[in-house]
């Protein structure tokens, strides 16, 4: 029996902005090497709590830890830094630099450098320059974009940007990734690929919580699934049994998607 | 106590000036997202043109002030088309670069043609100022206070009450919205252009009689300008109105009670305080940082 | 052949005041270097940090100021009673006292901006120049105000028992000059193409993204600051002990405007364009200069602004890059397809 520990608690979080309550009373968690998908309808509050675990909103009540260590009030910046990286619903690359560029970027946890060595030239920031290099480009075959590593990320076609934004995430070095609906946009060859890329990712030991509404891709890949409405969870359990759950079916009834 | 009064009766008279510029700028600014660096020069247009009307050719002063205003919205409108319309699409850099070369253009013309010694604008009113109790007015400055007070209304009226008021204010909430909603969103940014120059020309053309009219006196405007509309928060109408008066207030008690040469710096202190304090101005209460 | 574009231009810079005749040039070009080294530290926050401060003047006046009263002494009176009395000190002193406060400066500016964003933060920076301009104009105990600090002395060299002499006139000082704006284009080169440059330009392109993957954005843009406050700092002193004369409108807005011109033209966010355009608005002024009145020069520099902007809106670098690749690209494509006709034959 392999023993589970936590990476991230999310402990009856509430937020609010704009005089909408747009998350309350919202607990689960991710455990070491799992895949946990959070699936809801549009509107749900899905990328809300995304954005309040990656520090760029704050709960107003509640706490999230992340290896038992409390998140919630630390900057984006710092929570990454503790091995929490996230992507964007909306593709956020580097647009006007090369894709390769755009992982070197991501590259910057990674990277051991002090300003000062640089700006001596040392032959040590040489060697790590050289080492991220080869870095990046294993990086880029992994997400498959081998041949784009030169051009310019903004004219990557939209699924191989999206493919881009996870290679940046990846380079971060994290533990647990956060995926913002990554195969949104994406035809079924480039879902299916990145299925395979996902197996990869946790062969790598690296866990990681996904936002999707592709259903099909969900029940396959996930070892559990938690389901928002209106900002309350409403389940919490293995695929087979989200797909029987009278309350989800229940929401997800008159929608396009169908479970199973 | 007298004296407190008569500061409070300075700062008033002159905060409606500062109130003008403060209100063109912040329009330009928070519907086109420009930080319009030639402000100072159209407000030098309007003093000069008041010179040429009023002095040279010897018109009547009244009328010499519509023209001057009228010439400032039309320069305005003309500056817009020409330079700012071909950069819709380019970023902040490269307007301000235009911008900057267009007040570097026209300062330069002013200087070429004006020299650059100062030139007095006669006024029409009595010389001996008008006094009420212990208070004393010069009568231009009253005048001043009027019709700078006039224009304020009446621009608002303008962005209140009008279609086209309703499209600049469309713009200014969400650009894009605005031009799906059928705004013309070209008419809208020369229209804004205009009114704010045409402003910045009528303070020029109301203060050039006050003091005189130098080729440089733009860039003490266009930086209190700045000053008055980080106070007021970028693209606030009343913020920036209430404070061209603030600023008018810090100078003259500033000046009086803690040194003269700094006078001209109370804005930008007022500015770099309230910026720590309350980075989007004192009374901004959308905060869209371009 | 990039190497040998290098090499030329270095012997061509190296040799200057050996066929530079008339040491008019010599003058010009010293000036041209210092306000290309100010250049450089405006494009490393305005190219590379995305930072649009336009007060960045205000580094190269404390760079001045500081520099000039080191090496001159200077009282500074607090009250009746007390009294900070600096003698003196040797040039060098000066210089790096002129750095170190600039240096500081950038540090604060750099606080500021993380707070006030956008355009508030282009203005406060404008607001901060000019409070310091009017400072040095008002607090004439310390600054002598528009009477200007005279007599500030030039660098020179004491190594005692080998060499001692003062560094006046242009040849030296065009020297001096050369080295530090070499020394700044390797510092700021350096600095772009480490890590930390890296994360500068990421703030710049998307901070959302940047901070998302760890980067601590407020370290990065003190950090620019800081060290494009120092360079410009450094290029102030410079001018102040190479003049021997300054007074407040070392503060002016329009060196700033300058810098600002100098980089846009040349190309921002390249590391050749504040150089490129620093030749450019530096030398060319010269070719109008005599017959035609300065109202009219300025005239025909906004003109050119509006008409590079329009035309080469990256900047004169980016599009020379353009054009040398298409050239080569069609070099390329001729001298393969010549090949292959000459096979065929």
């Amino acid at each position: 029996m392999i023993a589970r520990t936590t990476l991230l608690d999310v402990e009856n979080i509430a937020i609010r902005f704009g005089g909408v309550q747009a998350i309350s009373g919202l607990t689960f968690s991710v455990h070491n090497h799992e895949l946990l998908s959070l699936i809801g309808p549009n509107g749900a509050g899905k990328t809300t709590a995304f954005n309040a675990i990656s520090g760029f909103l704050r709960p107003s009540s509640g706490r999230i830890l992340y290896r038992g260590q409390i998140i919630n009030g630390l900057k984006p910046y710092q929570i990454a830094s503790l091995g929490l990286v996230r992507t964007f619903q909306k593709t956020s690359l580097f647009e006007r630099i090369s894709v390769f560029e755009n992982v070197l970027i991501g590259l910057h946890r990674h990277a051991q450098q002090k300003s000062w060595e640089s700006l001596l030239a040392l032959p040590r920031v040489a060697r790590e320059e050289a080492e991220l290099r080869d870095r990046a480009n294993e990086i880029i075959s992994f997400v498959g974009l081998g041949s784009r590593g030169g051009g310019r990320a903004g004219a990557l076609a939209y699924g191989e940007q999206r493919l881009l934004g996870v290679g940046i995430a990846l380079a971060a070095e994290p533990q647990l990734i956060m995926l913002d609906e990554p195969v949104s946009g994406m035809n079924p060859t480039e879902t299916i690929r990145f299925m395979d890329m996902l197996q990869k990712i946790r062969q790598r030991g690296i866990s990681i919580l996904l936002v999707e509404h592709d259903m099909r891709m969900v029940m396959a890949v996930s070892d559990r699934v938690v389901v928002l409405n209106y900002g309350r969870l409403i389940a919490d359990a293995i695929p087979d049994l989200i797909q029987k759950d009278p309350e989800v079916i229940r929401v997800y009834l008159g929608q396009e998607k169908k479970i199973a | 106590m007298h004296q407190l009064l008569q500061h409070v009766v300075n700062a008033i008279l002159l905060g409606s000036t500062y109130a003008l510029i403060g209100v063109g700028l912040t329009l330009i600014f928070g519907i086109m997202r420009l930080i319009n660096f030639a402000h100072g020069e159209f407000y030098t247009v309007g003093a000069y043109m008041m010179f040429l009307l009023v002095m040279v050719f010897k018109m009547n002063f009244f009328v010499a002030i519509i023209l001057s205003v009228g010439f400032g919205v039309a320069l305005g409108a003309a500056l817009e088309l020409l330079l700012l319309r071909p950069l819709l699409k380019a970023d902040m850099d490269t307007t301000m670069i235009v911008l900057i070369a267009a007040w570097i253009i026209m300062q330069n013309t002013e200087l070429l043609v004006w020299g650059g010694v100062g030139k007095a604008i006669n006024s029409p009113f009595p010389v001996q100022p008008l006094v009420i109790g212990a208070i004393s007015m010069s009568w231009l400055r009253v005048f001043v206070f009027a019709i700078a007070g006039l224009l304020i209304f009446g621009s608002h009226a303008l962005i209140h009450h009008t279609r086209l008021g309703r499209s600049l204010r469309a713009t200014f909430q969400d650009r894009e919205t605005a031009e799906l909603m059928g705004v013309n969103v070209g008419v809208v940014y020369t229209a804004t252009f205009a009114l704010g120059s045409g402003l910045a020309a009528a303070a020029g053309a109301l203060l050039g009689p006050v003091f005189i009219a130098t080729p440089s006196m733009g860039d003490m405007a266009a930086l209190k300008g700045f000053a008055i509309v980080i106070l007021g928060g970028l693209g606030n109408f009343t913020g920036a109105t209430i404070g061209g008066f603030i600023l008018a207030f810090a100078e003259e008690f500033g000046a009086s009670y803690i040194s003269s040469g700094y006078r001209d710096a109370m804005g930008f202190l007022l500015i770099i305080l309230v910026l720590l304090v309350r980075p989007t101005g004192i009374f901004a209460r959308v905060d869209r940082i371009g | 052949m990039k190497r040998a574009f290098i090499g030329l231009w270095l012997a061509i810079l190296i040799s200057a005041p050996l066929w530079m005749g008339k040491s008019y040039f010599l003058h010009v070009s010293i000036i041209t270097g210092i306000f290309i080294i100010a250049s450089m530290s405006l494009n490393l926050l305005l190219g590379f940090t995305g930072q649009l401060s336009l007060g960045h003047v205000m580094f190269f006046g404390i760079g001045a100021y500081f520099s000039a009263l080191v090496s001159l002494g200077f009282k500074l009176e607090f009250g009746d009673h007390i009294a900070l009395v600096v003698p003196p000190q040797p040039v060098w002193c000066g210089f790096l006292a002129g750095i170190g406060a600039a240096g500081f400066f950038g540090w604060i500016v750099g606080k500021i901006s993380f707070k006030v964003r956008g355009a508030y933060f282009v203005i406060v920076s404008l607001s901060f120049a000019e409070v310091l301009r009017l400072v040095a104009l008002n607090w004439v105990s310390l600054t002598q105000g528009p009477m200007a600090l005279i007599n500030i002395p030039p660098f020179a060299i004491d190594i005692p028992g080998i060499w001692q002499g003062k560094l006046y006139g242009d040849v030296p000082n065009y020297y001096i000059v050369l080295c530090a704006a070499g020394l700044s284009y390797v510092i700021i080169r350096r600095l772009v193409g480490s890590r930390a440059g890296r994360a500068m330009i990421a703030l710049k392109e998307n901070e959302a993204l940047a901070t998302s993957i760890g980067i601590d954005v407020t370290h990065y843009l003190v950090l620019a600051s800081i060290v494009a406050g120092a360079i410009c700092g450094m290029a102030g002193s410079l001018y102040a002990h190479y003049i021997g004369i300054i007074d407040p409108d070392v503060f002016s807005f329009i060196y700033t405007v300058t810098m600002i011109i100098m980089v846009i033209i040349g190309g921002k966010g390249t590391l050749a364009g504040p150089i490129v355009g620093g030749l450019i608005f530096g030398f060319f002024p010269e070719f109008l200069r005599g017959n035609v009145p300065p109202e009219i020069q300025w005239i025909v520099y906004g003109g050119l602004m509006i008409a590079i902007v329009f035309m080469l809106p990256e900047g004169i670098v980016p599009a020379f890059k353009q054009w040398f690749r298409v050239l080569r690209d069609n070099a390329a494509a001729m001298w393969s397809s010549r090949k292959q006709a000459a096979v065929k034959d």
